[in-house]
């Protein structure tokens, strides 16, 4: 099997595992025996042209191998982040215009609620809500410029994962499995750590009109990550005599049936699942990580929830060969969704600040940084006037989003929004040419990376998208 | 260009009003700054705010660093940006002396669309004004208005939430022509002068900047603006005039050029040098002189218009052929005419059809297919005995399967996957439609009864309007009604893409097009205009659709009474007494509430109570049941009548307005002048014409696909250019023809190809067949395939005992006075249940797990045909999911009561699962891994449930021969 990191796990590595020399028989003739006594059999379906997860050939070379997107949920201000406004605070309680929000109800500034200060050798201004990430400014090319088409969190929330703010289409972790396959046949391609559901749901992993392959899997952080790891037989060895069972009964089966590469695959599909069984849950077993790495992302040992934990599962499973790995931050009811008071921010960047500062470091120091692309985004940022008395409105007219590792300037910042962060007056950044970019950054032409659907070529960009060229290293 | 006519002929029907054929020329009377100083405006002196004679409510608002678009003078500009906003101002012109005036109003939008309504002196002028994105702004009027007492008012209504954005009034004394807005003319007959001038310092720009996308030499015309003949400049290009003669700043064209909005930026990628954009806005400003003389447009047109009869030849829209069963050297082979068609192409190609499959492998198959079921050991030993090719047998077994109730609920799913049933609605929020599964049991229902296909059609399209208007026609206009819901806001309601929905699932399912694409632009491949698709869309647009609760207004409403016809007013009515009722009750909960905060220490405990009961008086009376149930179901609208074309498919921007007429490649037929209702029923006419081929040739296919697994057209959902050909066209219009003839009957047709020997045949292939025909598209064998998500489940469920085989009904949801659902807490869940996976229920946004795993339909639109993806989730789902292991254990329980014998067990475990026998090798397997298993966990219950669990996840299982 195709692996990146051949130090992890071998094919066979559940054997030892295996008690007694009849489970042990059983199992190998199951498993690695079945490919043994047709040697042709797995080597030919990988390298099968049609199997839909092999890896596949980037239209050009790609600096980035695989993406770790990671999404705060219900709209981050950006004049409270990462987009400095001097002007906002001197003009704190104004009621000169500013629109802006939902209908027209958000009039009178509001002053950033934190200081900002220079981050890194590039000075990248950063406010005191991520004081570690901001130290790490150099490696991350910021963008001050981007812009949403819709100011409700369920349809930008939607866009900014599926490039359509209205219709359920495949999610932007689905268009790169589609794109590129994956390395590692035994976890899945895709890949969403999310301790709860974010706006729009499933939507936001779903495969939709992409075969199943590539719908992303959940992981949700606690006892049993992904549905159905665990094996339900109370003794070990049963399931491997199981398999070897089943694996006797499908051969005769086969045979008889001109060797059907359908049925073929779906032998295979019992190996890869039976191998996740293992491989998967030793990416949740942080048992080996250092005391120091867990300090790193500001987790604690026995922890296995929390977002320092899915930042470094993030790190474990880019390791592993997975090709999009997406950390959700915040559900669809608790989040940074500040209209009653700003000041609640601080609590939802405490969450994520050192974790993802954390992340970066991590694979940088693991060398991991020059293939891995870092992303953060949100789905909309906030309005500069007031909501309520401390909060602020939706405002997709522009936000912050930001990029890190391969392929990108680190630290760059680009484009800019006026002088009280209300709309974008330099290199704006539409969610569509954000998508082109870092389909661009894996190797891909966003226009031809295209599936045929109900009589139509459908792309993540729909119609849209220009590669942000300015900010490639 | 467009524009102006309209605004002259508007003009000339407000002097017909008044009366004055020969009016004077109006003249300027006043002008007034909403929210800013005083300005001059196109060389009129313009109040300020604070002028006298003048009142505004309204907040104040100005927001200066807005993009105008299009882009106009200094003065206007500021004008605009600052004005006057809330959902109720009004503005009060006073000391008007009495005279006939005409009022203009200038409105923007800095931020997000709005919709609010527009009065002059309380006359509704305008019913719903669409402010569009930030920076559009409109100069509305002429609107006729008389000194009302001295005074002129203008007023804007908007919805609760909403706000109308007024920065400038404009009056003007007299009712006749008012030259500004008249404006300048395109120059017809240039002078020498002008002559000299376009061709030195026009045409070489156009030439060069502009004639790459812009002309009848384009390789592709962009946005319909030709830019090579002055027909061309004067006509202008989709979203418009591109040049005001006289004005540059009102020209789109010099909008464009001069790179002011990025999505109107020409030439795109490069700005023109400032000398060239100076001499168009001088040539815009001479009123576009222009000596050219060709008529590029028309060539245009003439080149891209659709050859209709041209478009009619293509194979789906070609009459039914009524075609003889082709001659075949083995006469004895076939055993109906299906069989002809396909043993003559088989021959062709020098094959020959596979052997027949085992009696136990046929029912198996045909019970499966007919039921989602697998058939008991009793009836496959009963038939294997008595088959023997036997061709009475045969009939036999499928009649029984076709009688069976399990018929309609596994092509029901098919139908419901076609048609994308979801028992929610989809908006941001997903709100529980309870009643919609009425719909989902008429549709099993119907093919139980096998109420002919026309029948089944005209029912969800126009059951309302047919003439028996039973409870059952109207439930199935549920299928209408089940199109999509969008948002969470009333204001700005996306009701054009429910719309959109319904036409696009209209298109796939009853004719196999796919009439959406012609939303934006006529369809890039297939002969269907966006007339045709505003046409359609004009009938769902008179249509009242049933409003499910969104987020910002949770009640249902609109639901259609199950009551006889002649009682419907009655119920409506009663409905209407009512919610009236309920919202008294609320608002006197509220009253009492908003009286508390004012209400003294010793008297608050009373009003306390009062609240109390109040509550519960409210509370108490929206449980009180209806006295008749309500259906998920469409009727006419209030308001009937034709709508625009949507340019690009945008609302905001409206086109020419379209008769409503069937698509004009299958006869294009116009709703009678005198037909005021929706159209709906002249839809299903038209739609079941005798003429119009599609219907039957898609409805055949979808049969045929079901038994076989591909369609004879493999796109069952799209017969037009990009779809894929019939790969046996002749058969197809044969099973068409017989369709029709046999009344639309979908069980005869089920006879006509299950009885075929075509279907008999085994799945099995020789190396000569896999090479010739590897995709087995001649079907000289059976083809195998995987049975889909719901066939799984409920064999699991079936074999374990577990299996519920009563129909469901409705859905345990959560009672509507609960619902509180919004896009932060959207409505989800998951109701376990035993019944047959066709009653599980479906949300609109949130796949169920299970079948999202399996392939399941995909619930957000139309699914064809099932993909059989084999994934390691589906593996991991059979090695470790609860359900599994409970089936198994069931299962096991079940074998070891029913025999105390192991290879009795055994056998009967096969006969269950396979429909056949174990051989001895898996006898001797078998018991080998019991005593195996059995000796490693010391519990021989759980080597029976391990073995079980074995032959839940083989290929023999989940595979149909």
């Amino acid at each position: 099997m195709a692996r990146t990191y051949p130090s992890t796990s071998q094919s066979g590595e559940g054997i030892a595992a295996v008690p007694g020399r009849f489970a042990r028989r059983e199992f190998i003739r199951s498993l690695v025996g079945g490919s043994l006594l047709l040697p042709g059999l797995v080597s030919q379906l990988l390298a099968e042209a049609d199997d839909p997860l092999s890896p596949k050939a980037s239209h050009f070379p790609a600096r980035a191998k695989r993406v770790i997107f990671i999404f705060s949920n219900g709209g981050v201000s950006h004049m409270d982040t990462f987009d400095h406004k001097p002007k906002l605070f001197a003009a704190d309680g104004k009621t000169m215009g500013i629109g802006g929000g939902l209908s027209n109800q958000q009039r009178v500034l509001l002053k950033p609620g934190w200081e900002f200060r220079p981050g890194g050798k590039s000075g990248t201004l950063v406010s005191d809500l991520f004081p570690h990430l901001r130290e790490c400014m150099d490696d991350v090319c910021l963008i001050r410029s981007m812009k949403s088409d819709d100011n409700e969190h369920y349809n930008a929330t939607l866009g900014i994962h599926c490039g359509s703010f209205f219709f359920s289409r495949p999610s932007i972790g689905s268009w790169v499995s589609h794109g590129l396959g994956t390395l590692n046949q035994n976890l899945p391609s895709f890949v969403v750590l999310a301790a709860a559901m974010p706006y729009a749901g499933t939507q936001i992993f779903n495969n939709d009109f992409l075969p199943a392959y590539h719908q992303g899997v959940r992981v949700i952080p606690g006892k049993e990550p992904i549905a159905n790891l665990d094996r339900r037989t109370a003794q070990s060895g049963v399931q491997e005599m199981e398999l070897g069972l089943a694996d006797a009964y499908n051969r005769r089966h086969l045979q008889a049936r001109e060797n059907d590469s359908d049925l073929a695959a779906r032998i295979r599909t019992f190996e890869t699942a039976f191998h996740m069984q293992t491989e998967a849950r030793e990416v949740f077993d942080l048992a080996k990580e250092s005391d120091s790495t867990l300090a790193l992302y500001g987790t604690k040992r026995g922890q296995s929830d929390g977002f320092g934990w899915q930042c470094l599962v993030a790190r474990r499973l880019a390791e592993r060969g997975v090709r999009f790995i997406e950390l959700v931050d915040g559900s669809s009811s608790n989040n940074w969704d500040q209209h009653g008071d700003m000041a609640e921010h601080a609590g939802h960047a405490r969450n994520i600040d050192q974790p993802i500062a954390g992340l970066l470091r991590d694979l940088k120091q693991r060398g991991m940084l020059d293939d891995t692309l870092v992303v953060w985004t949100t789905e909309f940022g906030r309005t500069p006037g007031v909501d309520g008395t401390k909060g602020r409105g939706h405002h997709s007219a522009c936000f912050s989003s930001w990029l890190a590792g391969a392929g990108v300037k680190g630290g760059l910042t680009y484009g800019a929004t006026d002088e009280i962060g209300s709309t974008v007056v330099e290199n704006k950044v539409h969610v569509h040419d954000f998508h082109a970019t870092i389909l661009h950054l894996l190797g891909m032409d966003h226009t031809r990376l295209t599936y045929r659907h109900g009589g139509r070529d459908y792309r993540l960009t729909d119609v849209h998208g220009n590669v942000v060229k300015d900010i490639l290293a | 260009m467009n524009q102006l006519l309209l605004r002259t002929l508007s003009l000339f029907a407000f002097t017909g009003l008044v009366g004055s054929a020969a009016a004077e020329e109006a003249r300027f009377f006043r002008g007034v700054v909403l929210n800013g100083p005083a300005l001059t405006i196109d060389g009129n002196v313009w109040d300020g705010k604070d002028a006298k004679d003048f009142s505004a409510t309204g907040k104040e608002f100005e927001n200066q660093s807005v993009t105008l678009k299009p882009a106009t003078d200094t003065a206007r500009a500021r004008m605009i940006r600052a004005s006057r906003w809330g959902d109720k101002v009004d503005v009060t012109i006073a000391n008007v002396p009495p005279a006939a005036y005409q009022v203009f109003l200038y409105v923007w939008e800095d931020t997000l669309s709005e919709r609010f309504k527009l009065l002059v002196n309380d006359r509704v002028v305008v019913e719903e004004f669409h402010s569009g994105s930030a920076g559009m702004w409109k100069r509305l009027g002429p609107w006729p208005a008389e000194s009302a007492g001295g005074t002129i008012k203008i007023s804007a209504r908007a919805a609760s939430h909403g706000a109308a954005n007024l920065s400038g009034v404009e009056i003007w004394r007299g009712s006749g022509a008012i030259l500004a807005v008249r404006g300048a003319e395109f120059v017809s007959a240039p002078t020498a002068e002008q002559v000299a001038f376009f061709e030195s310092k026009i045409r070489p720009v156009l030439v060069e900047q502009c004639y790459k996308c812009h002309s009848a030499q384009a390789e592709k015309i962009k946005g319909g603006l030709v830019l090579d003949s002055r027909a061309g400049v004067v006509k202008g290009g989709d979203t418009g005039a591109a040049i005001a003669p006289g004005d540059p700043d009102a020209s789109l064209l010099i909008q464009a050029v001069r790179h002011l909005d990025e999505n109107v930026a020409m030439p795109p990628k490069k700005k023109l040098p400032p000398e060239q954009i100076a001499a168009l806005e001088e040539w815009v400003k001479m009123g576009a002189p222009d000596p050219r003389t060709d008529d590029t447009v028309a060539a245009v047109q003439a080149k891209t218009a659709i050859d209709w009869t041209k478009a009619r030849k293509w194979w789906a829209f070609r009459p039914l052929a009524a075609p003889p069963a082709p001659e075949v050297k083995d006469a004895a082979w076939p055993a109906n005419e299906v069989d002809r068609f396909i043993l003559a192409r088989i021959a062709a190609a020098g094959l020959e059809p596979s052997a027949d499959a085992e009696a136990r492998t046929f029912i198996r198959r045909a019970t499966y297919d007919l039921t989602g079921l697998p058939p008991t050991p009793e009836e496959v030993e009963a038939f294997a005995n008595e088959s023997h090719g036997s061709h009475g047998s045969y009939e036999k077994l499928i009649d029984r399967l076709l009688a069976s109730p399990a018929y309609g609920e596994r092509w029901g799913r098919h139908w419901l996957d076609v048609v994308r049933y979801a028992d929610t609605a989809g908006d941001n929020s997903d709100f529980p439609i309870p009643q919609m599964h009425k719909y989902r049991d008429w549709v099993i229902a119907a093919l139980n009864r096998d109420l002919p296909y026309d029948q089944f059609v005209r029912a969800q399209i126009a059951g309302d309007l047919l003439p028996a208007r039973t409870p059952e026609q109207i439930i199935a206009t549920g299928y209408i009604a089940n199109s999509r819901r969008f948002g969470s806001r009333v204001e700005d309601y996306p009701q054009h893409l429910t719309i959109e929905d319904t036409l696009d699932n209209f298109g796939r399912a009853f004719l196999g097009l796919t009439i959406n694409c012609a939303r934006c632009h006529d369809h890039k491949f297939d002969p269907i205009t966006a007339q045709d698709y505003y046409a359609l869309y004009g009938i769902f647009h008179s249509t009242r659709y049933p409003w499910p609760g969104i987020e910002l207004e949770q009640k249902q409403r609109d639901f259609v009474p199950l009551v006889a016809p002649e009682k419907l007013a009655e119920a409506e009515a009663a409905k209407k007494d009512r919610d009236t009722e309920l919202s008294k009750l609320e608002k006197e909960v509220q009253k009492l509430k908003d009286s508390l905060k004012n209400t003294a220490d010793p008297e608050k405990k009373n009003v306390e109570a009062q609240i109390k009961d109040a509550e519960k008086a409210a509370s108490d009376f929206k449980k009180k049941p209806l006295p008749y149930e309500l259906a998920y179901a469409v009727a006419d609208a209030k308001r009937t009548g034709d709508v625009p074309v949507q340019m690009k498919g945008d609302p905001a921007k409206p086109g020419e307005v379209v008769r409503r007429h069937f698509l004009t490649v299958l006869g294009g037929a116009e709703l009678p002048p005198d037909d005021v209702s929706s159209g709906r029923l002249r839809l299903a006419d038209w739609l079941l014409d005798p003429s119009n081929p599609l219907p039957a040739r898609v409805m055949v296919n979808r049969i045929w696909q079901q038994h076989f697994g591909k369609g004879l057209v493999p796109t069952p959902n799209d017969f037009g250019k990009q779809g894929k050909p019939p790969t046996h066209p002749e058969l197809l219009d044969w099973l068409a023809t017989r369709f029709i003839a046999e009344g639309w009957s979908a069980k005869k047709m089920h006879r006509v190809i299950m009885l075929s020997h075509t279907y008999r045949l085994a799945s099995t292939r020789d190396a000569d067949a896999l090479a010739k025909d590897p995709n087995n598209t001649l079907l000289a064998a059976f083809p195998r395939r995987r049975l889909d998500a719901e066939s799984i489940r409920d064999t699991l469920l079936a074999l374990g005992g577990a299996l519920d085989r009563t129909p469901a009904g409705a859905h345990p949801f959560p009672p509507e006075s609960d619902w509180k659902f919004t896009q932060h807490n959207p409505f989800k869940a998951t109701y376990e249940t035993n019944k047959r996976s066709v009653y599980l229920m479906t949300q609109r946004i949130q796949r169920h797990p299970y079948l999202a795993i399996f392939d399941g339909a995909d619930p957000s639109t139309s699914t064809p045909a099932r993909p059989a993806s084999t994934t390691p989730l589906q593996a991991l789902f059979l090695l470790n999911d609860p359900l599994v292991h409970e089936q198994s254990k069931c299962f096991a329980a079940r074998l070891c009561a029913e025999a105390p014998d192991v290879v009795v067990r055994i056998q009967r475990a096969h006969a269950l699962l396979f429909a056949r026998p174990a051989s001895e090798d898996e006898v001797i397997d078998a018991q080998g891994f019991l005593e195996n298993v059995r000796a490693k966990t010391g519990d021989e219950s759980e080597a029976w449930r391990a073995y079980v669990r074995v032959l839940f996840r083989l290929n023999e299982f989940v595979y149909i021969d």
